[in-house]
């Protein structure tokens, strides 16, 4: 049996200016050229769209699942965050240097 | 990709007993598995041959309906039907896709329903007689379906879910287009009402084996609830589609063609004699009233479009790869 | 020349081409989307299946169209034209009601059909029947991708194999003197043209050759020599395989034309 199914590509989608493209699946087919014809039928004849990027799946390099925990984070990273951080609502500076203020 | 047996071979009772507490706990969490994990080969093997199955339908589902797009009888008509066949090849492209991420090639899956090595669903291998066959099928054969996807949705397999999401929202038109013609045909004429019945009739038996023999003989059922490939059993989804279209078809003035079909009112069940499931079997075996005629027509659409693939392929050997648009340069 | 605004402000012998340019488009487009729609789960490749399909539900969806703009024009509704007519009525090219043969044929006639329709309706775009121009812009937008679709295909397949190079001469050979029939004139030819509504049928046939002509030398292909145009469709003389087309589009329809289906 010679394969005849022809390479994968995967699909990115954007729906309108502005938005990002967004994976949606994967098509077979023999050239780039052809994967974006066929990917604009699977993937954009019911969706709106501006945009439609294709790659070849062999492109992608990928993280393994099993490595799931390198996004984990071991200690508080809430300074990365606005919710982080404490900032009162309203400041008056006094002339000793203290300040009054409301906790926000 | 991962090779079936890959992750098994070799490994400790131990070792294996380790893998199968994560990878059952993650389901037990509702987490998906995706397709790089670890799987035990009973997971892998029961989700190829479900997905391949369930591909297998579409594309051969496509056929019994795509033989009336010729004949439908109004331009809405004419284009619905092509817009339902159309996705029902749509979505044999996305499962075929789903079942290769566990090992198998299209090709290979392809070449397997032509030799008669893997199944297609029992209704598909009965023949489309009249119109109002279409309409029935659009309607209450979709709707079986739509019972079973909505569930396999929210199964534990990644890739499955994802083209099943994509498939109940591409679906939700088939199901609309059924109902409207079936009500077309029950209000209708003499002549439609009783071609709607008589589709009804030769279509009932089949759909009451749609979702699948009994649990009380169902060899596969449990294993696949445990690892939540499958959340109801093929009765409790048998049931809700009773409860879903039996009402709706006794308000078409539709005669359910089920002597033994009644309501327990106390428990809301739905009560019927068991299908005879050696139908059932010989049927799905490819032993079916029109069986041989479907495995040809998908023979011939790969043979047939054989040297197209070879020709796509040879030129793409010869061609430079395109630059790609000015926007992502 | 003054624009004509509305289906009403029609009269006359104007009236009568528009009438006739309407039916031979519209049953061009039926006839050439059912055939098309043969393919819908029986195509080369999957993802082929779907994409052709679009293809064919967007010409039964411009026959569609031209067929509710004769209703506006006075003729019976869009349903009753396409299902309820009988053969000699149409008045399709001979092309698009030939058997859908295979996949060689259905790409070059395909390729040559929407190669026409691109050239007409970039012409009536700017006509000067306002209802029909602005319906022509509308539906070019579809025409586009088809144009890409047919390109695509006919560079690859070509110029490939050995194989795919033969079956792809011998299709053009057969559709060539059938697509030049396209452009069949007919008496209303002349009053569309003065009114500058459609160019004569000649000088669309030029546009078109220029427009095919380099497409096919880049995909290999050789136009045929000195074939003469298969005319008699846009009188109502159609090959057997019309009638066959026909009894199957006008099945069901025909079990009650009064039916609501």
């Amino acid at each position: 049996m010679t394969d005849t199914q022809g390479d994968v590509y995967e699909v990115f989608h954007q729906q309108s200016r502005g938005d990002p493209h967004i994976y949606v699946g994967s098509v077979h087919a023999p050239d780039p050229e052809m994967a974006l014809l066929m990917a604009k039928e699977q993937y954009a004849r019911r969706q709106a769209c501006v945009n439609l990027w294709v790659v070849p799946a062999s492109a992608i390099l990928a993280t393994e699942y099993a490595d799931e925990d390198i996004f984990d984070r071991a200690t508080d990273k809430s300074y990365r965050e606005s919710w982080g951080y404490k900032t009162p609502k309203t400041v008056r500076a006094t002339e000793d240097g203290e300040s009054t203020n409301d906790e926000d | 990709m991962v090779a079936a047996n890959e992750n098994t071979v070799g490994l400790s009772q131990a070792e294996y007993d380790h893998k199968l507490g994560v990878f059952e706990a993650r389901i037990n969490r509702g987490e998906k598995i995706e397709p790089a994990d670890w799987m035990p080969d009973d997971y892998r093997n029961q989700l190829i041959r479900l997905i391949h199955v369930h591909a297998n339908s579409e594309i051969c589902g496509a056929l019994p309906e795509g033989k009336w797009i010729p004949h439908a009888p109004t331009f809405k008509r004419k284009l619905a039907l092509l817009a339902k066949v159309q996705d029902e090849v749509g979505h044999a492209q996305l499962l075929y896709r789903a079942a290769e991420t566990l090992g198998p090639s299209r090709e290979q899956m392809l070449e397997d329903l032509i030799s008669g090595k893997s199944k297609f669903s029992n209704v598909f291998h009965y023949p489309a007689e009249t119109w109002a066959d279409v309409a029935t099928i659009a309607w209450l054969i979709d709707g079986a379906a739509i019972v079973n996807q909505v569930m396999m949705a929210e199964g534990s397999y990644g890739p499955y879910a994802r083209a099943l999401k994509r498939i109940c929202y591409e679906e939700a038109f088939h199901l609309k287009h059924g109902y409207e013609m079936c009500v077309v045909l029950a209000t209708g004429t003499k002549v439609q009402r009783a071609m709607l019945q008589d589709a009804m009739n030769r279509w009932w038996e089949p759909i009451m084996m749609f979702h699948g023999p009994s649990d009380k003989v169902s060899k596969h059922t449990s294993l696949l609830v445990r690892w939540r490939i499958k959340l109801k059993t093929n009765d409790e989804q048998r049931q809700q589609f009773l409860r879903q279209f039996v009402p709706k078809m006794i308000d078409l003035g539709i005669e359910v063609p089920d002597k033994s079909l009644r309501l327990d009112k106390k428990t809301e069940t739905w009560m019927y004699d068991d299908p005879d499931w050696s139908v059932f079997k010989k049927v799905v075996n490819n032993g079916g009233p029109v069986s041989g005629e479907r495995v040809e027509a998908r023979r011939l659409a790969h043979e047939d479009g054989r040297w197209v693939r070879e020709a796509l392929e040879a030129a793409a050997k010869n061609r430079p790869i395109p630059m790609p648009p000015a926007s992502i340069r | 020349m003054t624009k004509i605004e509305t289906c009403q402000a029609l009269s006359g012998v104007t009236k009568e081409g528009v009438i006739d340019l309407l039916y031979r488009m519209a049953d061009d487009e039926l006839m050439i989307g059912h055939r098309n729609s043969e393919w819908t789960g029986h195509a080369p490749i999957l993802e082929e299946d779907i994409a052709f399909s679009s293809m064919a539900q967007d010409e039964i969806g411009h026959a569609q169209a031209y067929f509710q703009m004769l209703h506006e024009l006075g003729e019976a509704d869009a349903d009753t034209l396409a299902f309820g007519r009988k053969p000699r009525e149409y008045r399709c090219a001979a092309l698009v009601s030939l058997q859908k043969d295979d996949w060689a044929f259905t790409i070059v006639r395909q390729f040559l059909y929407d190669a026409s329709e691109q050239v007409r309706l970039t012409a009536l775009a700017n006509c000067n029947f306002k209802p029909l121009a602005q319906l022509a812009t509308k539906l070019r937008s579809e025409e586009k991708y088809h144009m890409m679709h047919g390109r695509v295909w006919m560079l690859r397949l070509g110029k490939s194999t050995d194989e795919s190079h033969a079956l792809m001469q011998a299709a053009l050979d057969k559709a060539y003197p059938y697509a030049l029939g396209l452009f069949e004139p007919t008496e209303h030819c002349q009053p569309l043209s003065q009114a500058g509504i459609c160019p004569p049928e000649d000088d669309l046939k030029s546009q078109w050759e220029s427009a095919v002509a380099p497409v096919l030398a880049d995909a290999g292909l050789t136009i045929p020599e000195s074939c003469k145009p298969v005319y008699g469709g846009r009188v109502g003389k159609h090959p057997p395989e019309l009638t066959q087309l026909l009894d199957g589009l006008q099945l069901v329809y025909n079990i009650d034309p009064a039916a609501k289906w």
